[in-house]
This record gives structure tokens, sequence and C-alpha cells, in this order.
């Protein structure tokens, strides 16, 4: 279903968001994330207290310093997400009531990598959860003349081979630019299936896209939108989330 | 337990109807001792006040002349002209008195009339006493009207000082009695349900490798305190977010910045916190995350050194908390239910509507979690960890430190 090309009709799936103990008259009606069929997307669940945050920081009346503290929230969730893919041992702790808890430990080391500029706008998140965790960058441009992706710089670990990479970049909408960040990690020795993709706003295209390209990638997302406009701009989406998050 | 007089206007009849219809949960406030002294100044009044103060934290002082009657057009020239007579039984509006009295015993809240000899009047604002375990009525005509001298347990006319002994005893054997009722009480609300899955209102957060993870390290003995405050931050605004689904969202539909319609969401209006000290506090930093500027009431409850009972010894809470579209209580750790339990009853008897109340703790057993939901079904709970019912209170001094 995704990989159809653009302009597919404005009109996401509409659902009752709330509690479970709670009757359907009694859950207020959202648009929630248009549902994709790949084992290695995963969306956030569609919560009410989401669709809210959502729902702000895609209000054009929302104000900078609110599109900033409440996108901070989703990234926060969005992180939390990802380290759940994760690989873990068992490992078993003693309580300070010395009762034992069977627990799990993080195996692995991992980094941050952002796409800039706007992928920059989620390392505050990431380390609100990943206190020292290193972050390298890799700045995609449109070249004008081919209208493509092109890479202008990056800055990545030296040892990131050994790591497992979480990209940052909040808006997915062709996926033009993270195919090509993608392809510059595996190019330094990321295997795929180390690759964790962050993603606020993500279009069925864009999923698509990936999923054929990178089958063993992974991709984290709060909201698969309705599709892309005929500029390849997500729809509804928010507007230009680096503009909106820094300059506006 | 005395059948409360609701005065209308007061706003907190809902209170008395929640406590007459769960019989088998009273808060431990409900049929205080109320002890009446009827001296005149300098005769030993004190000293008894002393001791009941210090045989039971909670006691509260009631003043016979917050009751004078507030007086008409005629009276109060009377009064301005030193005319009128303030020492007779009938200046005291005795109905009124006993509606206090007949509120306090019932475990409700009660609003105290303000008397100003400057204006001789009634003024408009009120003190609030709730939740004492003691009540001390005092002035000359505490012992007069035969319908409040009912309902106390001790009188005295000039106390003597071998009373203050007598009362203090009086006061610590009603209190362990009191105990040891609530104990079998909270007892009694487990039967039979041992087997019974959890209201579907309980929300115990998915076990996730991830969470396992933040758990691991939140209770290994042996995490620094640098990592344990990290981790248990981090763990409670995950809760915090969590807690929000269970709050009432209104449709609202917004516009993007490229004009296209966005049919999403909004808060329906005000979610405020209270805390439940010392644990509660250590929620403090993940809720500013999730809320920066969200108000927040305090409750703190201590367990009696003597008896083991839960007591409220502190409370603040906003003004306008029964306006407020839900209400956050915040505790560390649940394990008997017993503070849990106080704390919901302190809110709705602020006026909180049950279904605004969400619960949220780090860890909880069934037994508690349980004796909550089976006392006040429309709340809504959501819990970190699922823990054997009966766990010490470690967290609050972990995280604090001390």
């Amino acid at each position: 279903m995704a990989s159809a090309p653009a302009k597919r009709p404005h009109v996401g799936p509409t659902q009752c968001v709330g509690p479970d103990y709670r009757s359907e008259s009694q859950k207020p009606i959202a648009t929630v994330s248009t549902e994709v069929k790949y084992e290695t997307v995963t969306t956030l669940p569609q919560t009410p207290q989401l669709i809210a945050l959502l729902t702000k920081i895609r209000d054009k009346n929302t104000e900078r310093a609110d599109f900033i503290f409440y996108s901070n929230r989703i990234i926060r969730l969005l992180v939390e997400e990802g380290l759940n893919h994760l690989p873990v041992v068992e490992q078993t702790v003693t309580t300070p009531v010395g009762r034992n808890y069977a627990g799990l430990m993080f195996q692995g080391k991992i980094c941050g990598v952002s796409i800039m500029r706007a992928g920059e706008a989620m390392e505050q998140g990431l380390r609100d959860c990943c206190r020292s965790v290193r972050i390298g960058k890799i700045l995609i441009q449109r070249d004008e003349e081919t209208a493509q992706p092109k890479l202008f710089y990056d800055k990545l670990p030296e040892d990131i081979a050994d790591r497992w990479v979480l990209l940052l970049d909040p808006m997915f909408a062709t996926g033009g630019s993270a195919i090509m960040a993608v392809e510059v990690l595996k190019n330094r020795g990321v295997p795929e299936e180390r690759i964790l993709f962050l993603n606020l706003i993500a279009s069925p295209e864009g999923i698509g896209n990936f999923a054929t390209k990178f089958p063993k990638l992974r991709v984290v997302t709060a909201f698969v939108d309705q599709g892309l406009d005929s500029k390849n701009y997500i729809v509804p989406g928010l507007g230009d989330f680096g503009d909106r998050f820094y300059t506006m | 337990m005395d059948t409360a007089i609701s005065r209308p206007g007061r706003g907190d009849d809902k209170s008395a109807a929640t406590i007459a219809k769960r019989a088998h949960y009273s808060p431990p406030w409900a049929d205080l001792s109320i002890i009446g002294i009827a001296g005149s100044s300098g005769s030993g009044k004190s000293t008894l006040s002393h001791a009941i103060a210090r045989a039971d934290p909670t006691s509260a002082d009631l003043l016979q002349d917050s009751y004078y009657k507030p007086l008409g057009p005629e009276a109060s020239k009377k009064a301005f002209m030193n005319e009128y007579d303030f020492d007779s039984p009938d200046a005291i509006d005795f109905d009124a008195l006993l509606e206090t009295l007949q509120d306090l015993k019932a475990g409700k809240r009660a609003e105290v009339p303000v008397y100003s000899f400057e204006r001789h009047q009634r003024m408009e604002e009120t003190t609030t006493i709730y939740s004492p375990h003691v009540l001390i009525l005092e002035g000359i005509f505490a012992l007069y009207d035969p319908r409040v001298m009912d309902l106390m347990d001790m009188r005295y006319v000039v106390p003597q000082r071998n009373h203050a002994a007598m009362v203090t005893q009086y006061i610590e054997r009603k209190l362990l009695e009191k105990s040891t009722h609530h104990r079998a009480a909270l007892k009694s609300l487990e039967a039979g349900f041992e087997s019974e899955p959890l209201s579907e209102r309980v929300v115990v957060l998915k076990d996730t490798p991830q969470l396992r993870g933040m758990n691991t390290l939140i209770q290994d003995i042996d995490t620094s305190s640098e990592d344990f405050i990290f981790y248990f931050d981090r763990f409670t605004c995950l809760l915090i977010e969590q807690a929000l689904n269970n709050v009432h969202y209104k449709e609202q539909t917004v516009e993007t910045s490229a004009g296209i319609p966005y049919r999403g969401l909004a808060p329906k209006g005000e979610v405020s916190a209270v805390l439940v000290l010392r644990g509660g506090a250590a929620f403090e930093a993940g809720l500013r995350r999730v809320i920066p500027d969200c108000r927040t009431g305090r409750l703190l409850i201590q367990n009696n050194v003597r008896t083991g009972e839960p007591e409220l010894h502190y409370l603040k809470l906003p003004k306008d908390i029964s306006k407020h579209e839900s209400v956050l209580l915040l505790d560390s750790q649940m394990s008997s239910g017993g503070s849990g339990l106080m704390a919901v009853q302190v809110l709705v008897d602020h006026g909180v509507p049950q279904d605004r109340i969400v619960f949220a703790t780090y860890s909880a057993g069934r037994v508690g979690l349980h004796r909550l939901t089976k006392v006040f079904p429309d709340i809504a709970v959501v819990v970190g960890n699922m823990v054997s019912d009966i766990e010490a209170r470690w967290i609050e001094s972990r995280y604090f430190r001390c």
C-alpha cells in the first residue's frame, strides 16, 4: 500500500481514543496514525495524550516555546520506545528491601546520529534519556541542479561500526535524505539491523520506500500521516520542523 | 457513625454521601473524640489542652466564642453601647455549633464561623477544621446545650491537675481502639477477592525490555545515588505521561501551517497534582518535565509510632481543586493501601469527584490495589510495577538520601 505515488486523499483514519475502561461514547474522536504493515515499523500507541501533543505541535498558532516543549515530550517517548529494540541480557539484582528483582541489562554501545538541521532538535530528548551519549551529525541538502539530496558534511564517532545507531530526523516525507543518511552509515560499517530511525511524523510513502530498500532497519515513529502533496510535503504535517523549532 | 445534617450550599455534601455509602471504610478521623471544657480563663484549661495536644498531634481546638449569633440591627446597636449580654447562653448559636460537631463526627470537613467583636457580626470568611482525632471545645457555655453534651466523650467544668493524666490515658486508649477497628475494617476489605482480577481502571505499565532495564537500575541496591535519581526521574516522567491518558480530553481541530486541518484533541481543562509526602515528592522532577507549571497540592501522612496507623498531619491544596478537570495523586509506593485510601478520601472530601482522580505510584501490591478500587471504584490507578503485598517504603529514603 505504501509505495503508491503521492496524492492520496487528505483523510486519515479516525477513531475514539481513550482508556479501555471508558465506553466509546465517553471517548473523543480524533484522526489517528495511518496503518502500515511492516514488521520493522513501530508506531507509538495512539493514546489521547500523544494525540493531544501532536495536535499542539501541528497547530500553526502554537508559539515556538510551546512547540519546543511539546515536541520534546514526544521525542522522549520516541527514544524510550526506541530503546526497547536494543539487545538485553538477564540480570537479577537485590533491592534495598532484600527482595530479588529479575531484571535486564542493556548490552552493546549506542550512539545518536542527527540529520541536520531538524534532527538536531531531537538531541535534547535523546540526552534526557541517555546522558552522555555520543552524537554524530550528517548534513544533507537538496542539490539545486539535480533536485536530488546531496551529502555536504558528516562527523561520526570513530567506532560507529561497533555501535547501535539511533538516527534522528523528525519529519519523514519521501525519505530521500534519510535513505542517503543510512547509506552513509552503512558505508561506515554499521549493519542495517543496528540502525533505529526515530521520527515524529512520517508519510506512508517514506515508510514504504524505506522498508523496501532497508528491510532490516527499524523505524519508530509517533504518527504516520495521510500522505504527500504535489510538492512532496507531508499532509497534514506541521510545516517546516526546523523553522518552527529554531528560527520562527 | 452519626448521621450528618448537611447544610445546603456547603459544597461537601458529596463527601457525606460517599462516607455513608461506604460504611466499610471510614477515615480514622471519623468518630472523633470531643472533650468539653467549661472553665473560665485561669481555670487550668491550657494545662489540659497541652496534654491533649501531646497525646494526639492532630487534635484541634474549637472555641465557643466563634459561635456568637450574628446580631440584628437592634442588638447590634446595644452591642456597640456595651449593653448586649454576651455572657448569656442566648448569645450563642448552638444550632451552628451542633452542626459543626456533627460534621466532624461524620469525618467531614467543617467550616467554623469567624466572629468579629469589632463589628459585632459574623465575618464572611470561615476557618476550616478537618480530620482531627480529638477536638477540644472550650467556652463558658461549652457544657450548656444537652445536644452538644451528648456528643462529648469527656466533660470538665474546672479541670484539675490530675485530669490531664486521665485525659491523656483516655485518648491513648481510644486511638489504639480506633486503630484496631480501622485495621479490622481494612482487613475485611480484602476478604473474598484475592483471586479476583484487578479493576479495569488499574493500568500497570507494560513490562517492556526498556522499562525492565530501567527498573533493574532503580531496584539494584548497588546502583549509585546519582544513577538512581536519574533513572527514577525518567521512570516517573513515563508514569505521568501514562497517567495523563486517564484524564479527559476534548476534540479539537487545528490548522497546520500549510493550512490543512487536523482533527486532534486538547486537554479538557486544568490538570493539577497532589503529592502524598514524603514519597510523592520524589515524583516532582518527573511531573515538572511533563507539566512544568502544574499546580501542586501536598499532604503529609505519617504512621503513628504507637499504633502504626496512618495519620494526616499536613494538608495544603489548591483552593479551586474541586473545579480542576483532573487531579493526579502521586505517591512513590503503596502497600497496604492505608495512606492511599486516606489520600483519596481527603480529595473526595474537598470536592474532587472520584472519576477525576488518577492515582499514580511506582509500585503497588494486589491487596492494596483491591482495597483502593473497592472503596473508590471510579478512580483510575496507574502502577509502574506490581510487587508483593507488603513492602517497606524504601524509594523516598533512596531518592532523598536520608
